[in-house]
């Protein structure tokens, strides 16, 4: 009798599990889509747009927000748990050619809580992978951890990439020997390369080039945005400088040398010279160093801690002591800290120190560097003018180099057929309407190359349901990033799924993105074994989960 | 007596007026979303560097404290350092200033200059075929949104004439030495003539119609009829009698205009890279960056208030029936 109960009951339990609906969790609430305006980035703009609609279809309900880049940046980066998603982008630099800066500081998990890591992706195996490439010397052993950095991000998609934009660049080549152009790896045309290299056809010699943007500084110390580092990398030499390829080679260094992970010999050129006629020494050198770290100079702080010390050996020798060993030094320090003459900035930094203010704000009235190109004036929001430096050891073929500041970017293409300029450093308008002009025109070169940059959507792992790694890879995998090259960049974007760009062929793992498979059926069964149900024709959580976010 | 109690009444109302500008700047921009750090955020941007910055833009203070430091600056003649540019804001508002002035005051003299004489031409020929043709044309102008009809001359006049440059007060790499050096040189009335032309077309019609509906009025008062009735010629009747009563509102309306013409600069600025205060403006607005824009907007704020003034004595001094009781 007892036993015939107690298999009733067990029979009735069974039952009941069996009979009783499918486990769902609540349905997920209405998910935020980020953009900036189209009117200022209709790329970004019509990529949300396709993306958002593959979203849809999965059954999920999203609402694109469009605002403009400083109340974007205000909620993504100072209310970390107030946003879902948004759409992103980084920009390609030469010192971003070591994957250092972006394998580390964007999904480290020491920068989530204040650093760049404001998605919040924390993953302790990534974590040991990054720390482990950072101090590798043996470059065969570093790229392969930086290759199974990318593959990790890959399977955890803590970001949606999208493409790598090409940067599109124009000269006049009546004007400019074509064969003089430098292609820069990842940067393009308009980069320091070309600027020494570019060879007068004619008797126009003055390189004369836009910007939409205005300058902010002309500042060995401090540079705010991209415009102003083209100048400070014409004006002031650096120890080493990122080559053509994307690797660092020696520049005001004649040479250096590891002598240990932690230890590097440079040797200084001989016979160089600064603008006001005085020669660059180790002493000069040391000092560039010590000014950085010296708090006066905050932003380029960071790349210069890690050096414990400076040794001068002799006249052209000297010893960096290293606290810690960083593969990526030479081009994330040796070619990023400017050299500046003690003799112009010991007593500036010495009267700073008992002053509020910093180097960041102080603007010599002429600034003195060693570089390819003398400071010669400089308009506000008008013009800046270099003169080439004759004396320099890779000195220049053009006469001057003037950068124009023009805010209307139809104006700029107008400038560039009626010769006002004769080099685009910027074009943020459709490309195809440059290669449209090129070839109305017939004295133009334009020239495409893809970017070490990036585009890509964020998504809040802080939030859910962004911290299921599963909900990342299908929102990801739904939409096929060839759409997105095609609609919103016209071509001009290469397809992406690696922080490191194609463009860096050493670090690039290019098995991530061909193995990358994408469509709405492949975003279907992801969620699908991961167990998210449709009913009706909205998504919902897997098991019991309850939202916890709806409004 | 009645005079230096309404003197020190302006006064006051001007102070008072100032206050509330100062005032509305300094929460406007506060309350606007977005944060001039944004313009900071970069993969190396660390938690020091973002605390340090705050500190030095005085952000890490409470609202009431930044405004009370605001409002102190400013009675010392103090406009701050802009966050963007790292340098103080009365020398950059001072470096733009002297373009955006002469680009308003050429543009403005040759917009009245014209829209008087055709003003006082079309009420003169009041009724005529000319008249029928003219007036729909000004109204087109004055509908005519600037950066459109900028982006048009710009097109015409230098992309496919080639007749003048496209941006910029001068060539590049011109040196002309001083700011008087530019100002007279041909290389400089070339690259104004563009914008201060789009300008021009752009404000001639305010005038224009003002004298011609003026001069319709003055034409039917007594005085007119009497100089008529006296056989004074056309002419005189015209340009010395009519004329020159139907000019006094549009002289006063010529110091209001430059207030207003400095907000359509913003607009023209832009299209012709002209290295003006209202470009700047809208930068600073869109990088939050407080202390210039505040510093841009007071300055333009002060140009109108000081217009509007000079507007209301200069109707006293022109009209003697106006008083100030």
């Amino acid at each position: 009798m007892r036993l015939t109960r107690k298999t009733a009951l067990a029979t009735a339990l069974a039952t009941l599990f069996v009979s009783a609906p499918a486990f769902a969790g609540d349905p997920i609430r209405t998910i935020d889509l980020f953009t900036r305006p189209q009117a200022a980035q209709p790329q970004e703009f019509q990529s949300v747009q396709l993306i958002a609609q593959e979203w849809r279809k999965l059954g999920l309900d999203v609402n694109v927000r469009v605002m403009p880049w400083e109340q974007m940046a205000d909620v993504v980066w100072y209310q970390r748990d107030k946003w879902d998603t948004t759409a992103w982008q980084m920009v390609g630099r030469p010192e971003r050619s070591d994957p250092d800066e972006i394998v580390y500081n964007l999904f480290h998990s020491s920068t989530a809580e204040k650093g760049y890591n404001f998605i919040g992706y924390n993953n302790p195996d990534y974590d040991k992978v990054v720390e482990a490439q950072r101090v590798e010397i043996d470059e065969a052993k570093r790229k392969e951890l930086v290759y199974q950095a990318q593959e990790i991000l890959a399977a955890d998609q803590p970001n949606m990439m999208l493409v790598h934009p090409k940067s599109t660049f124009a000269y006049d080549k009546t004007v400019w020997n074509p064969d003089s152009v430098v292609n820069q790896s990842g940067i393009g045309i308009r980069n320091t390369w070309t600027f020494m290299s570019l060879e007068p056809l004619g008797d126009k010699r003055d390189i004369i080039l836009n910007s939409g943007d205005n300058i902010q500084g002309i500042n060995p110390l401090w540079i705010s945005g991209g415009v102003d580092s083209w100048i400070t990398e014409l004006v002031w030499d650096r120890l080493a400088r990122v080559g053509p390829d994307g690797l660092p080679q020696p520049w005001a260094a004649e040479s250096y040398e590891w002598k240990d992970d932690k230890t590097l010999e440079v040797k200084l050129r001989s016979g160089m010279q600064w603008h006001d006629g005085k020669p660059v020494t180790v002493e000069d050198v040391k000092f560039s160093f010590d000014a950085v770290v010296s708090g006066e100079a905050p932003m380029y702080r960071p790349f210069a801690t890690n050096v414990a010390s400076i040794d001068i050996v002799d006249d052209s020798t000297m010893v960096f002591h290293l606290n810690q060993p960083a593969a990526s030094f030479v081009t994330s320090s040796l070619a990023k800290i400017n050299l500046i003459p003690k003799h112009v900035w010991e007593p500036i930094i010495e009267d700073l120190k008992t002053k509020e203010d910093n180097a960041e704000s102080h603007q010599e009235a002429t600034p003195i560097g060693s570089g390819p190109f003398k400071f010669e004036r400089w308009l506000t929001n008008e013009e800046v003018v270099l003169a080439a430096n004759k004396d320099h050891f890779n000195a220049p073929k053009a006469d001057r180099w003037i950068l124009r500041i023009v805010p209307n970017v139809e104006a700029a293409l107008g400038m560039l057929r009626s010769g006002e300029i004769n080099f685009v450093g910027e074009f943020s308008g459709d490309p195809q309407v440059l290669i449209d002009a090129a070839e109305a025109d017939g004295d133009l070169n334009v020239v495409s190359t893809v970017d070490i940059g990036f585009r890509y959507v964020a998504f809040n792992a802080r939030r859910a349901p962004f911290d299921d790694p599963a909900f990342r890879r299908a929102l990801s995998a739904a939409v096929d990033r060839r759409l997105i090259v095609k609609a919103a960049f016209k071509g001009f974007a290469e397809a992406s799924n690696s922080v490191v760009s194609p463009a860096l062929e050493f670090w690039h793992d290019a098995s991530v993105v061909e193995n990358f498979e994408a469509g709405h059926e492949v975003a279907k069964t992801i969620l699908e074994e991961a167990g998210y149900t449709l009913e009706g024709d909205r998504l919902h959580y897997p098991g019991d989960k309850k939202e916890e976010l709806a409004q | 007596m009645f005079q230096l109690k309404a003197a020190a009444g302006r006064t006051l109302q001007l102070g008072l007026v100032l206050w509330a500008v100062v005032t509305i700047l300094f929460l406007m921009f506060r309350l606007m979303p977005g944060n001039p750090m944004a313009a900071y955020i970069d993969p190396t941007f660390t938690e020091e560097q973002q605390q340090a910055l705050m500190a030095q833009f005085g952000l890490d203070r409470p609202l009431w404290e930044q405004y009370l430091i605001y409002l102190g600056n400013l009675l010392q003649g103090e406009l701050g350092q802009s966050f963007r540019y790292r340098e103080p804001v009365a020398e950059r508002i001072l470096t733009l200033l002297p373009n955006t002035l002469i680009l308003t005051f050429t543009s403005l003299i040759i917009a009245y200059v014209f829209g008087i004489l055709a003003g006082a031409y079309l009420a003169w020929r009041r009724g005529s075929a000319v008249e029928q043709a003219a007036i729909p044309v000004v109204l087109t102008t004055r509908a005519m949104p600037e950066f459109w009809l900028g982006m048009v001359l710009l097109a015409i006049f230098s992309f496919w004439l080639g007749w003048f440059p496209a941006g910029g007060t001068r060539s590049a790499g011109m040196d002309h030495g001083s700011l008087l050096g530019l100002y007279t040189s041909a290389d400089f009335l070339a690259h104004l003539a563009l914008p201060a032309l789009t300008l021009a077309i752009y404000s001639q019609g305010l005038p224009l119609l003002l004298m011609r509906s003026n001069m319709l009025d003055v034409m039917k008062e007594d005085f007119v009829t009497m100089a008529r009735i006296k056989g004074l010629s056309n002419w005189t009747v015209v340009v010395k009698h009519a004329a020159r009563n139907a000019l006094l509102p549009v002289m006063t309306s010529f110091a209001i205009a430059v207030g207003y013409q400095l907000q359509g600069n913003v607009v023209v600025e832009s299209v012709f890279s002209w290295p003006g205060l209202g470009r700047e403006l809208v930068n600073a607005v869109a990088a939050s960056d407080y202390p210039l824009a505040q510093g841009a907007f007071l300055m333009i704020a002060i140009v109108v208030i000081l217009m509007n003034l000079i507007a209301d004595l200069l109707y006293a001094l022109l009209d003697p029936r106006v008083t100030h009781v």
